[in-house]
């Protein structure tokens, strides 16, 4: 009998089916890879599995018996232990206290201090977990925090552990460190489901994987007897579209922004980026690669002048903006796609057509003498929704109702009708379905299709080798390469890159 | 929907039972006093006067609070910039005699504006250079400024020939015209039904609103699409602490013609209890600041004649109040808990 069984799972948001009828199971003591790329459903499955959501359809069973997990606790008292992407520890708190958070460890309401450490070192071992128990959590590493985030899962007697992207955030060292802790625990008779969409960590650690596409599981495969292509194919379900969008070609000898030695230190210790310099010339899309995390998105906000940079200077059309404020660089050409839409990039509270005019509000044509223009702001806004086919039930509509896609149309279409020259588009397609998805990148390359250039910052590497005249590899802050995207384009070196090897390393590897 | 038809029937029904067990306990009948409260609210031109009197203050100060609100800055110091344009306007007023009257009365108004903007404007500096919390310090300013009024009324503005801790009174020339005699009705109340006006068209239809109230709703939104919200934040405290300088401006030229300590009554305080009921709506601001003023007229009336103690009222005021936030705050949190579950 399957450990856990979830039969027929669905659940839509806003009409837009995240998980549609899905089946999966999980023996007891395995590791089960859910697959699949972003927007596939994975992680909305694992948030009805952990209580975080409701399904609207199907049930949960766990050891055969129907169950009704209505909230995390409900999961945590039936076993079930979730590490997320970021972590949710309390950064100024130590590894022990985090750990019994909201737990009444014994002798509750004092504190048994030496007990408990007494218990928690037993499970580490037992595990083969090395924690810092009484270090605040921000002095410790990222790979120790997970650990720590699983002690926590052990510690209430998870069995079933819910490991989202575990890998995302770790070095390679890291990793295979992290690879034995799960097999570690797989020995003790843990089950895991580990979310993911890198293959060859699934074909490594995972006995078997569940593939997710468009909200559906697609397939069930044991890991021994697929391979990478396979599960890729039923990962995207298409071969990838490479240059299926129409690319005028441009000479790429002017530069429409040039960035040199560009750095940004905030607090004392690292730097967020430092030493970056390109040039991102007219008519040309620069990818901007890393894994997340890399300084790419303090970048974007240190070009738009969001955040101030440090050391360096900043060319753009044929003068230094460094000192410029938001507005000035905005006013000279410059639009922005922010990552984060609902906090930076959208007044999620105010309505379609005030976010529309949110670029312009303040001078001629859409205010005269400081009074709004409220005519013309609400036919541009009109015009914008119909030309960019924002699904809304009008421009009086609070932008908070919109679904994500819709969001990222407002925004894009606000940025465009300002007649920009460069667009900083950071993740512009991330949580998108695929139509948004398509619609984006069709926008942007029509962009530069007009000889302007889009600087393209995306975890999704698919997107990058689609939309990208060059990538640039950014790692802990530096840049790691520049490569041109074309049929000379390696994977590997591009891979290599991202993991922290430098161009040179990659040449002499090869 | 239903439900929530019947959880108001229901409050109000619990309302008017306290209501009722409090009348009670002070020994008179509460039939009595609700025809008597209705009546001094209505029954009287007096009455309904006084209500226009009393909303005065609290139409300036519970504008001058929501308009801070709405860029997310906590005025609550409303009472001390109440307390500081008055003495502003009574020191133009008292002391410079030489001008005509409306002139007069036109600069007092001014530099009510402008001390009180300017009392204002301080937390406001503090939190954006400092990040000095504002909700502490607007109540520190006001205790200063409360001080500031002893001083001034017990030293350099002090009536010469008093030993009352009062100033000098306001010449007739210089004060609000009467409206209605032989109620106290002054021009104050046109005045604030002007602000009224002027506030929803700056925060509606001008560029400077728009900032403002994209300022409050996103401050970060807005940073990063390069809306100057400093300015936006700043503009926000110099307005609403000029307005609730208005207030003191006008009881010191309509109603009291001179300056004292504890003229003010609290309406400052009440003033954030009105942005908040009224969330922070110019139009909302007049209806509930005229509610509250009937509120207060009517438990006169019935002090003065069942000796039924006007704190009842205050009492039945707080209760409303307590459940009408209750119940805006318990849908806020239900929506906020769907978003959580939907990120």
């Amino acid at each position: 009998m399957a450990y856990l069984e979830m039969r027929g799972i669905t659940k839509g948001f806003q009409g837009v089916l995240a998980n549609d009828k899905i089946d999966f199971c999980l023996e007891e003591g395995e590791i089960h890879a859910l697959l699949g790329e972003n927007g596939a459903g994975k992680t909305t499955l694992m948030n009805i599995l952990y209580g975080l959501y409701q399904p609207d359809g199907g049930d949960i069973f766990l050891r055969g018996e129907k169950v009704n997990i209505q909230n995390p606790k409900d999961a945590i008292n039936l076993g079930i232990g979730m590490v997320h992407q970021h972590f949710m520890l309390v950064s100024k708190m130590t590894m022990l206290q985090n750990i019994v958070l909201g737990l009444r460890p014994y002798g509750s309401p004092f504190f048994n201090k030496a007990k408990l450490r007494q218990d928690l070192e037993a499970l580490c071992e037992r595990y083969g977990l090395g924690v810092e128990l009484d270090v605040p959590v921000n002095r410790l590493s990222v790979g120790i925090q997970q650990r720590g985030e699983i002690i926590k899962a052990l510690y209430r007697e998870a069995k079933l552990l819910v490991l989202d992207e575990p890998t995302a955030v770790l070095t390679p060292q890291e990793i295979l460190e992290f690879f034995d802790i799960m097999r570690a625990l797989k020995a003790k008779g843990c089950s895991i489901i580990l979310i993911s969409h890198k293959l060859q960590e699934i074909l490594d650690v995972a006995d078997r994987a569940t593939v997710l596409r468009d909200g559906k599981a697609i397939t069930t495969v044991k890991t021994k007897e697929t391979n990478e292509v396979a599960l890729s194919n039923a990962m995207i379900g298409r071969m990838l579209q490479e240059g299926s969008a129409h690319r005028e070609t441009f000479a790429h000898d002017q530069p429409a922004l040039s960035v040199s030695g560009l750095g940004l230190q905030e607090k004392e210790d690292l730097p967020v980026f430092k030493d970056i310099s390109f040039d991102l010339y007219q008519g040309e899309v620069l990818g901007i690669a890393g894994v997340d995390g890399n300084g790419q998105l303090e970048l974007a906000e240190a070009l738009t002048g969001i955040r101030k940079h440090s050391q360096g200077d900043i060319v753009f059309r044929g003068q230094s903006i460094s000192q410029l404020s938001i507005r000035k660089r905005f006013e000279l050409g410059m639009a922005y796609v922010p990552s984060d839409r609902h906090r930076d990039g959208l007044i999620m509270d105010a309505d379609v057509k005030s976010n529309i005019a949110l670029r312009g509000y303040y001078k001629a044509p859409m205010s005269k003498r400081g009074i709004l223009a409220a005519n013309y702001i609400e036919e541009t806004s009109e015009r914008l929704v119909q030309d960019y086919h924002v699904k809304t039930a009008g421009i009086g509509q609070q932008s908070r109702l919109l679904s994500g896609g819709n969001q990222q149309k407002v925004i894009l279409g606000r940025e465009i009708n300002s007649d920009p020259s460069v667009i900083i588009a950071a993740q512009p397609t991330r949580g998108l379905d695929i139509g948004a998805t398509e619609q984006m990148r069709n926008l942007l390359m029509n962009f530069r299709n007009q000889g302007k250039s889009v600087l393209l910052i995306s975890t999704d590497l698919d997107e990058l080798l689609q939309m990208s005249d060059r990538i640039l590899v950014m790692y802990k802050g530096c840049v790691a390469g520049v490569l041109k995207n074309d049929e000379t384009l390696d994977l590997d070196t591009l891979g290599l890159l991202m993991g922290g090897y430098t161009c040179e390393v990659v040449a002499d590897e090869q | 929907m239903n439900n929530r038809v019947w959880g108001t029937v229901l409050l109000t029904f619990f309302v008017l039972l306290v209501a009722a067990a409090l009348i009670l306990i002070v020994g008179a009948s509460p039939l009595d006093a609700v025809r008597i409260f209705i009546n001094g609210v209505l029954g009287t031109s007096n009455g309904v006067a006084e209500i226009m009197v009393k909303a005065t203050p609290l139409i300036f100060t519970g504008l001058g609070v929501s308009l801070s609100l709405r860029t997310g800055f906590f005025n609550i110091g409303a009472e001390g910039q109440f307390y500081l344009g008055a003495m502003g306007a009574a020191m133009v007023a008292i002391y410079l005699t030489a001008l005509p009257g409306p002139l007069r009365i036109l600069l007092s108004m001014l530099a009510a504006l402008l001390v009180g903007g300017i009392w204002a404007l301080i937390p406001a500096v503090m939190k954006n250079r400092l990040g000095i919390s504002e909700a502490v310090s607007t109540i520190m300013l006001n205790y200063i400024a409360i001080m500031i009024v002893g001083i001034a009324v017990r030293g350099f503005l002090q009536q010469p020939d008093s030993a009352l801790p009062q100033s000098a009174q306001v010449e007739e020339a210089a004060r609000f015209p009467q409206l209605w005699h032989p109620t106290r009705l002054h021009a104050g109340f046109l005045v604030a039904l002007l602000c009224v006006v002027l506030v929803w068209f700056i925060l509606e239809r001008t560029s400077v609103g728009f900032e403002m109230r994209m300022t409050g709703h996103n401050q970060r939104a807005a940073y990063c699409l390069g809306l100057p919200i400093t300015r936006s934040v700043a503009l926000c405290a110099l307005i609403g602490g000029g307005l609730a300088g208005l207030a003191g401006c006008a009881e010191i030229l309509g109603i009291q013609f001179r300056l004292l300590e504890g003229m003010s009554s609290g309406v400052g305080y009440t003033a954030v209890l009105i942005a908040l009921l009224a969330k922070n709506r110019p139009f909302n601001v007049l209806v509930v600041s005229l509610l509250y003023a009937a509120f207060q007229v009517g438990a006169n009336s019935m002090q003065r004649q069942l000796g039924v103690p006007s704190a009842i009222v205050t009492i039945i005021t707080g209760l409303i109040v307590l459940i009408l936030l209750g119940s805006s705050v318990g849908t806020k949190m239900k929506e906020s808990k769907g978003l959580k579950v939907k990120t």
